[in-house]
């Protein structure tokens, strides 16, 4: 079902039309009630393209880390008040170079794969270590019960994987 | 339709159906919007009120736009639903629910006036159907679903074909035979389902097995047991029941 956007170079993780369209909805519904919020997201949506579609580059890793923060700000901003989102400290990352997106990505696909199944809030926690990163996700009001854990490695293309 | 539309929305993602409120309400055809965050409350408040269509989200969690769709299809009389979505890739699949149209998130005020004016012809074709006499649809110039989406035998997968060029549709157990100036094709859908999606559409069900397009109909030869033949502009003769002959007449004459 997904569809990535066309033109993107071989080697870049792509980005999903349909996460783009619904931020630009989100964006779309800020503009009256709230203009800022609006330009906010129009912006940090300016800031996930540009990181995406500058062609096949390696990143530093508190680069990615930055790309995946503003994909969750994004995430935030379709679903107010529904994502919480923990980011590792920047002294804790490792020094490799990785893919523009290869470790966003499957971020994205979890979180997506987790808000298709469930309702209400969703704590996302990533934990940085020397050779990947640890996504956790799990309900904040669901103390005790099991979440969602995934391992991602850093610099290993996850290719097939979107937005 | 005495007043304006009746519309609910229905999107899990608060902003976006924010967007899509704003937009609707603030059209000149549509009087009342209410809005539901999951397909379980938009049933609640189909249960409790009558709504002219649904803009639907496609993809929502537990039950998905589409699987919502298909159950309002079993509705005796089912609002019209318009499909809202980032997957720009949904639409032969909406087709296939007999969806009215289909809106790819943000959606402009253009394309929203355009849905809108579909759903209007929609409700007054249902409302001039009800009014006809039984047996006797209407050729109103409202219009239902104008594309379908067929299997297509070549390859697999789904191809979109425009209602006016389909000559008729034949029953084929719980599917009907489509025959299109394209081809034939199969669709996964009973000739009794077509027969009230397409009848504002100049459709009419002329025999048990047979809905046919009197667009495509050039004469109805009578026959000497009270039946009668309907020839089509490709010279194919379709078997009208007896039951059914007057009210063809009528309207073909009409």
């Amino acid at each position: 079902m997904d569809q990535r956007i066309p033109g993107q170079s071989p080697g870049v993780t792509p980005v999903s039309v349909h996460f783009v369209n619904n931020v630009l909805a989100a964006a779309a519904s800020y503009i009256e009630e709230d203009p800022e919020a609006a330009r906010e997201v129009l912006a940090e949506l300016g800031a996930f393209l540009s990181h995406r579609l500058r062609g096949p580059r390696t990143v530093s890793p508190a680069e990615e880390l930055d790309h995946i923060g503003v994909y969750l700000r994004l995430e935030q901003a379709r679903f107010p008040g529904r994502i919480e989102v923990e980011l590792p400290a920047v002294s804790d990352l490792p020094s490799p170079r990785v893919g523009a997106g290869d470790v966003q990505a499957p971020v994205s696909e979890a979180l997506s794969r987790w808000m298709a199944q469930h309702t209400g809030h969703v704590r996302v926690a990533l934990r940085a270590r020397g050779d990947a990163v640890d996504l956790q996700l799990d309900r904040p009001d669901a103390p005790g019960e099991a979440g969602e854990r995934l391992r991602i490695p850093w610099g290993v293309a996850t290719a097939g994987s979107v937005a | 339709m005495t007043s304006g539309l009746a519309i609910l929305a229905v999107d899990d993602e608060p902003r976006a159906l924010t967007d899509i409120k704003r937009l609707l309400e603030t059209s000149a055809s549509v009087e009342r919007v209410a809005t539901a965050t999951s397909a379980k409350e938009a049933l609640v408040y189909l249960s409790g009120g009558r709504y002219d269509a649904l803009f639907l989200d496609v993809a929502m969690p537990e039950i998905e736009g589409m699987a919502l769709a298909r159950l309002l299809r079993r509705f005796a009389d089912p609002p019209a639903v318009v499909f809202l979505t980032g997957h720009p890739d949904a639409a032969v699949e909406a087709f296939e629910v007999q969806a009215l149209d289909f809106l790819v998130k943000p959606v402009t005020r253009e394309r929203l006036e355009s849905a809108l004016t579909r759903v209007e012809q929609h409700v007054r074709g249902n409302e001039a159907a009800k009014a006809a006499p039984p047996g006797e649809a209407t050729d109103n110039a409202a219009a239902g679903p104008d594309v379908v989406a067929v299997d297509n035998p070549k390859g697999g997968g789904k191809r979109l074909v425009r209602l006016e060029t389909i000559s008729f549709a034949q029953a084929n157990g719980d599917y009907a035979r489509i025959v299109c100036e394209d081809g034939r094709f199969l669709l996964r859908t009973p000739l009794s389902q077509l027969e009230k999606d397409w009848a504002a559409t100049g459709f009419a069900r002329v025999h048990r097995a047979y809905l046919v397009n009197l667009k495509h109909a050039v004469e109805l030869r009578a026959q000497l047991n009270g039946t009668a033949v309907l020839i089509m502009r490709d010279d194919t003769e379709i078997p009208v029941a007896r039951r059914n002959v007057a009210a063809l007449r009528r309207r073909l004459h009409a």
